[in-house]
């Protein structure tokens, strides 16, 4: 017999015709009509073995459904693996093409007295100088890679919010002034001390600040600002007058390796970095955005530590 | 505060001594030092919780200097001292790792409370390694 306990109400249904049939087998019996009272024993059984046959049927069909479901998750995350390694490939494969044309060139001034013409040592250092910029950015993928995915576990201090922000702020606005971007800033005074990661949360900031500042270009504000708000939370708000982010991309963006920036330009690590670190920090970062009006990014950190699972 | 020691790292000598100087007159146990190169030579002899390096240095610069350290000392806290000149890579010192950046010239009591911050944070570092060694 199935555990009965194992069983919802609904997964017995099958069963309520034999148990009828069976009560009224005894029915029958009791007033001695015992062919009657046979039949429906014989039938009581047939429809127990039946019912028994579905329910089983039923098992093993969510069983197949639990394992198929299983099997689409994990599809889903091959999937997800072997679109992050060709995203890896493809940011390698560009510096490595261009490491090998300049090598290849190399090659071809250094062959037979190549060497003796004027140009030689010009061109010789430019092409050296390309792959020196190559293995840099190469580094630089592997470096942020690394970062990504070493699980650093956050170090938590209470820190000012608000100080934290504008010194980052500080930092940016030098370069966005020269290209005509202001920065608003809207602090909110008594913001509780915020217990966090500095150094992380600052490294979020730069890089929503950095992403702002060019999706902006030439012209335009970043606006700033911090509140507190419901279940002991504080709010950071970063709005800017760029170029915005079209609907299609709004759920892509925060994907490693998601840019929009020319080849060579931008990792497409920045947000998907930041976004982790945020999970990290038990908050959550979200994006609102129309083409043309801008975009807002939203951070809500708890006040006190609370550490959010990866 | 449990005592710690400071090394600030800075080619202009002025600034590095002006430094050096007040933030021993606020008990803090500072030493200075003019390159990268001498810098890293002196932490593989002495102990030190908390550096303060310049990001623009002839030789080896700021960034250098600062990718090195992390990768000897792990646990040592870096606060990047950037100018107005050289914000680019304040940015890039707060990817590869440093605790947070002062801008030139350097305000005392904001570099001082950063430099309290840097080492509450290698000091919270050090119990979380001790803990998980105990385990
Ligand atoms: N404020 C913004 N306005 C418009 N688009 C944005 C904004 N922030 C991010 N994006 C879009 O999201 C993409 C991914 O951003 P992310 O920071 O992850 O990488 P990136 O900026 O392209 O590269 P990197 O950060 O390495 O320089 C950008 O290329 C851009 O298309
Ligand atoms: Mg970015």
């Amino acid at each position: 017999m199935p555990n009965e306990s194992r069983y919802t109400i609904h997964e017995l249904y099958p069963y309520a015709a034999s148990v009828l049939t069976a009560g009224l087998a005894i029915a029958l019996c009791l007033s001695k009509e015992i062919i009657w009272a046979a039949v429906a024993l014989v039938l009581a059984v047939t429809s127990f073995l039946a019912a028994r046959r579905l329910t089983r049927e039923i098992k093993k069909a969510n069983e197949q459904k639990c394992h198929l479901d299983q099997q689409l998750i994990q599809s889903q995350k091959l999937a997800a693996i072997g679109e992050l390694s060709s995203g890896i490939a493809h940011e390698i494969n560009n510096p490595l093409a261009i490491i090998g044309q300049e090598t290849e060139w190399m090659k071809q001034i250094m062959k037979g007295d190549g060497l003796q013409a004027p140009d030689a040592p010009d061109e010789l250092r430019d092409s050296l100088r390309e792959i020196v910029s190559q293995v840099d950015r190469c580094k630089e993928i592997t470096h942020k890679l690394l970062d990504f995915a070493r699980k650093k576990e956050p170090l938590i201090q209470g820190a000012d919010v608000n100080k934290l922000i504008e010194d980052m702020a500080r930092l940016v606005e030098k370069e966005a002034s020269q290209k005509n971007i202001k920065l608003v800033r809207n602090y909110q005074k008594d913001l509780p001390r915020v217990q966090t990661d500095p150094p992380l949360l600052r490294q979020v900031v730069l890089n929503l600040l950095n992403n702002a500042a060019y999706a902006i270009g030439k012209d335009g504000d970043i606006s700033i600002s911090t509140r507190q708000s419901a279940n002991n939370s504080v709010e950071l708000v970063f709005s800017d007058t760029g170029s915005g982010i079209p609907k299609e991309h709004l759920d892509k963006i925060f994907d490693p390796f998601f840019t929009t920036k020319p080849p060579g330009k931008g990792t497409g690590l920045g947000l998907s970095i930041s976004h982790s670190i945020i999970v990290k920090l038990g908050g959550r970062i979200t994006v609102a955005s129309e083409v043309g009006c801008g975009a807002t990014f939203t951070i809500h950190l708890p006040v006190e530590a609370s550490k959010g699972e990866v | 505060m449990k005592e710690f020691r400071v090394l600030i790292v800075d080619d202009e000598l002025d600034f590095l001594e002006t430094i050096v100087k007040r933030l021993k007159r606020r008990q803090v146990d500072a030493t200075g030092i003019d390159s990268g190169i001498k810098a890293l030579e002196l932490l593989e002899k002495e102990h030190f919780d908390v550096v303060i390096l310049d990001v623009r240095m002839p030789g080896l610069d700021g960034i250098e200097t600062l990718k090195e350290m992390k990768k000897k000392r792990p646990l040592l806290e870096v606060i990047m001292l950037t100018g107005h000149a050289s914000v680019e890579s304040g940015v890039q010192g707060m990817q590869y790792g440093a605790f947070d950046y002062v801008m030139k010239p350097a305000d005392i009591n904001d570099l001082l409370e950063k430099i309290k911050a840097a080492h509450e944070r290698k000091a919270l570092h050090e119990e979380k390694v001790r803990e998980t060694k105990m385990i």
